[in-house]
């Protein structure tokens, strides 16, 4: 079941968007590239929104340390975080960003609960 | 390419298990070393991250292997010595003398390359004549142990005395309150905590926040000893007056882990005995490096970057590295820290302490919303938000530093800011 999460005129290039109407939250970025991603926003490591952090070559570096997620994949590269976090799958209905939420369960931080 | 300092297949060694350490090792495996690396930490614990011993760790939001800085999962290909201090380093600036260390267990480890990076270990105010019989220490926060020793400690209704007015006694203060303590006081030395460094609006920022928590601040003089009875402890400042409390949490500052260097060929600041290296972290003994809070890196003494803060070590972690390995030397990123205090989450980036101009751009220090800049001459140099991620973030990475450089002499002066790479530079690549 995918839902509209926001609009392309909600977003701007090269950030992220937090969605909290879904728990846990989730961020969805467009790329300078133009290509739409939705993940969960909650870093791994510590509590921080992703949708804050810094997107380059389809990766968003949490805006507190120095981990970075793939957009694509969720994978992290390095410490602090070690799990990488959930991906969403994203459709584009018109301008409509419309997001399925993963069945995984979440890699939420130490001491975050939803 | 550069040339490797270390052979891809020759034996590094690793003085110290902290976050320079562990980053360092991660670094030259990642840049394709094949050869063995031996990490020598003096503590017994694995590898750990420090930041949330002051806050989640203490309030015991976090445990002890949520701090693991190696992944269970994928852990490095490395031999760490644990428990067993290093107790000196041989090799000398010709290069006749074997490098390696020797450890407290009286072994000698020969090794192709060494960085050293033992940190800093806290300091503590004297203590004053006690009463006979009485030895209570201040806690300190620096290693897990000492972190171990407040977090088993009940606060609940206790008075408690923060000695300190940086970030590290401030969020040890939040976190004590947190906890229930009856009373928290911090001798910050100033009369708006950070505002010295930082500037009047994020000293009132920060003011706000801990009164409204009801922490109490005493008046603005320096704490010079601790006085321990069987009441209680004192604490007493220049001015003469003291603060009564059943616990006291010195966070006064650190100093380099380098004693073990004293008698070797390494040359150390005359300051804070710091290895001094030029920007790749080369010592003045060939395949000798230095990395984070135990190092003095030539731009330090320029003005270029202050000494201290968790990306730094992490920064200078991936130059050694990539000098170690022969790879491209890794571009510096502008000073950065940060700071969770009560619902404050503090950012700074920049060379803030050369500014002599701070401006309000957002906010107000009462709302949890500041925006500051810092400037020199008019160029901007810096930033801080409180609560204001996406902004900082932003100022962050549209102003990368150039690379480190090779050669750095005393001579240099602070990077004129403004000459730098901006994110057009840095633009992304064709996903």
């Amino acid at each position: 079941m995918s839902f509209k999460a926001c609009s392309l005129q909600d977003l701007t290039p090269g950030e992220g968007l937090r969605i909290d109407s879904v728990s846990p939250p989730i961020a969805i970025f467009l790329t300078e590239e133009g290509t739409v991603h939705a993940i969960d926003d909650t870093c791994t490591h510590q509590d921080a929104s992703l949708a804050a952090g810094w997107v380059e070559d389809c990766r968003v570096e949490c805006p507190l340390h120095e981990s970075t997620f793939s957009l694509r994949t969720g994978a992290v590269d390095q410490p602090p975080a070690k799990k990488g976090v959930r991906v969403h799958t994203v459709e584009l209905d018109g301008d409509d960003v419309l997001v399925e939420l993963s069945q995984d369960a979440p890699n939420l931080p130490p001491g975050v609960k939803i | 390419m550069p040339t490797a300092a270390l052979p891809a297949e020759g034996h590094l060694l690793i003085v110290g298990a902290g976050l320079a350490g562990y980053h360092t090792a991660r670094g030259v495996r990642a840049n394709g070393h094949t050869g063995p690396i031996t990490i020598f930490g003096e503590e017994t614990r694995p590898a750990y991250d420090r930041p949330a011993l002051s806050k989640a760790y203490l309030t015991g939001a976090v445990a002890e292997e949520d701090l693991l800085l190696d992944d269970p999962e994928d852990p490095l290909d490395v031999t760490w010595v644990s428990g067993v201090g290093v107790v000196s380093l041989s090799g000398n600036p010709e290069g006749t003398e074997t490098l390696g260390v020797h450890t407290a267990d009286g072994r000698f480890h020969p090794g192709d390359a060494v960085v050293i990076t033992t940190g800093a270990s806290a300091l503590s105010l004297p203590v004053a004549s006690s009463e006979q019989g009485i030895s209570a220490r201040p806690y300190v926060l620096r290693n897990m142990e000492d972190a171990l020793a407040l977090r088993e400690t009940s606060l609940q209704g206790l008075a408690v005395a923060v000695v300190g007015g940086g970030f590290l006694a401030l969020e040890a203060a939040a976190t004590c309150t947190e906890r229930g303590a009856g009373s928290v006081t911090v001798a910050a030395g100033e009369q708006l905590p950070g505002a010295r460094r930082l500037g009047t609006a994020v000293g009132e920022a920060i003011l706000s926040a801990h009164q409204a928590h009801g922490v109490q601040f005493a008046p603005p003089a320096r704490a010079q000893a601790v006085r321990s009875c069987t009441r209680g402890h004192e604490v007493i400042l220049a001015a003469g007056e003291t603060i009564t409390a059943d616990v006291v949490i010195c966070a006064i500052g650190a100093k380099p882990r380098t004693e073990w260097l004293l008698d070797s060929a390494v040359q150390l600041t005359s300051g804070h005995g710091a290895v001094m290296c030029d920007d790749t972290g080369a010592t003045c003994i060939p395949g000798v490096y230095a990395a984070g809070d135990c190092a003095q890196w030539a731009s330090h003494s320029s003005g270029l970057r202050p000494v201290g803060h968790w990306q730094e070590a992490v920064e200078e972690a991936a130059v050694v590295a990539a000098a170690l390995t022969g790879a491209d030397p890794v571009p510096l990123q502008e000073p950065y820290f940060w700071s969770d205090q009560f619902d404050l989450r503090i950012q700074g980036a920049g060379r803030i302490h050369l500014a002599d101009e701070v401006t309000v751009v957002d906010g107000t220090p009462q709302e949890g919303n500041l925006l500051v800049h810092y400037a020199r001459g008019g160029q901007n140099l810096g930033i801080l938000g409180i609560n204001r991620l996406r902004d900082v973030t932003r100022w962050r990475k549209q102003r990368r530093i150039r690379p480190a450089q090779l050669h750095s002499p005393a001579a240099e002066h602070p990077m004129t800011v403004g000459s730098h790479p901006t994110a057009a530079e840095t633009a992304p690549t064709a996903a």
